[in-house]
């Protein structure tokens, strides 16, 4: 892996993406709130940097190692802190606000990170399934509950918010969100998995290590 | 050596935005204004619009509090200025006040300016010596305000009417 991408590239992809998870426009205390993400979430990224280990997206001895000068080692906690931070913002941000849809999600979300983890996905498979999970976190908190939550125009549409809203005793709509709200989501998402596609691999074995293998067998 | 040069500006410019995101949590600023201001309040240069400040204090001694208010807070946009916030808190003081009750919208966005101007100084302790203020702390200012939003038995003491504008 290059200097730049190490040094420079990787933290800023990841602490922006951190910044922009934990924007939530138009919150009813202010216009605009940046929330850090809860000690839960935190729990939930030490999941995800653990499955990018394990499926070969991250080998931690590249970044850091006894080997490798001071500096270097400094930029690889760096990279490693903010991917945590990354991590951890960008699954709060999926999380809905309150009641069931939040029970729900904070339920499934560790289930579907441990299922990934012990299935022992390669690099591939594994940013797939990041990409399901991190997708269908926006669409469900973004799309599907911020539509149903959203301030209706019409009567009709007033009428059938209340309706819903009564049969599912408040446990389903959210605070109204602005439409900002999902561009933003959107891009924290995609800027942590460009991010995690770039970090670095194990290397491949070389072909002298291979060769002593075949003697050795 | 290029290499080194890489990774040392890589590493100051990533403990920079670190800290940046930090203090965004932190201060939760509203404005681009306000990320400006507290930014450069830290490294000690932020400065107040001087003109827009002699302004405030003009309208403020002329009892044009509205128009003190707006001065006042073009003066600071980021919100950082303590004796600026000052000002503002006593306009709202000024304003609000009344004889029989005071206005509580204007003494609780009075409330907040003091709270942020006790926060800016230096220990919290902040005095303005202006001689026509009868208030010079931020502290007594703090209390008359907080007198105004609460409700007590002295509220309803007719001899009320008779007390004076600080």
């Amino acid at each position: 892996m290059s200097p730049v991408r190490e040094a420079i590239v990787l933290p800023l992809m990841l602490l922006t993406a951190a910044l922009l998870a934990s924007a939530q426009p138009g919150t009813p205390l202010a216009p605009l709130a940046f929330i850090p993400p809860s000690p839960y979430s935190l729990v939930l990224a030490t999941l995800v940097v653990a499955a990018l280990v394990r499926s070969g997206a991250l080998d931690p001895a590249r970044l850091m190692h006894g080997s490798r000068p001071i500096l270097a080692n400094a930029n690889g906690a760096v990279v490693l802190a903010s991917l945590l931070a990354a991590a951890a913002a960008v699954l709060s941000m999926i999380t809905p606000e309150s009641g069931l849809p939040r029970f729900f999600v904070a339920l499934f979300l560790p289930v579907l990170l441990i299922n990934t983890l012990v299935a022992g996905p390669d690099r591939v498979r594994l940013l797939r399934s990041l990409a399901v999970i991190l997708g269908a976190g926006v669409v469900i908190k973004f799309v599907i509950l911020a539509g149903l939550s959203e301030p209706a125009t019409s009567a009709t549409g007033r009428v059938l918010v209340a309706l819903f809203d009564a049969a599912t005793f408040g446990a389903i709509a959210q605070h109204p969100q602005p439409g900002s709200a999902g561009y933003l989501a959107v891009a924290s998402a995609a800027l942590f998995l460009a991010a995690a596609a770039l970090l670095p691999p194990p290397r491949p074995p070389s072909t002298t290590a291979l060769a002593m293998h075949r003697v050795e067998a | 050596m290029k290499e080194a040069i890489v990774r040392g500006s890589g590493l100051v410019a990533s403990l920079a935005y670190g800290a940046l995101v930090l203090w965004i949590y932190t201060n939760q600023p509203q404005t681009i204004a306000q990320v400006s201001g507290g930014l450069t309040s830290m490294v000690g240069v932020y400065a107040i619009d001087q003109p827009s400040f002699d302004d405030g204090l003009r309208f403020f001694r002329g009892d044009q509090f509205p128009e003190a208010r707006a001065a006042f807070a073009r003066a600071d946009r980021a919100e950082r200025d303590a004796r600026t916030q000052f000002y503002i808190a006593y306009a709202c003081y000024r304003q609000g006040w009344g004889r029989l009750y005071s206005d509580d919208t204007l003494f609780k966005d009075g409330l907040a300016a003091v709270d942020r101007a006790i926060a800016l100084a230096p220990n919290g302790r902040l005095v303005v010596d202006d001689p026509n203020l009868q208030m010079h702390s931020a502290d007594e200012l703090r209390a008359e305000l907080q007198r105004g939003v609460t409700v007590e038995a002295s509220d309803f003491n007719p001899l009320r009417v008779f007390r004076k504008r600080k």
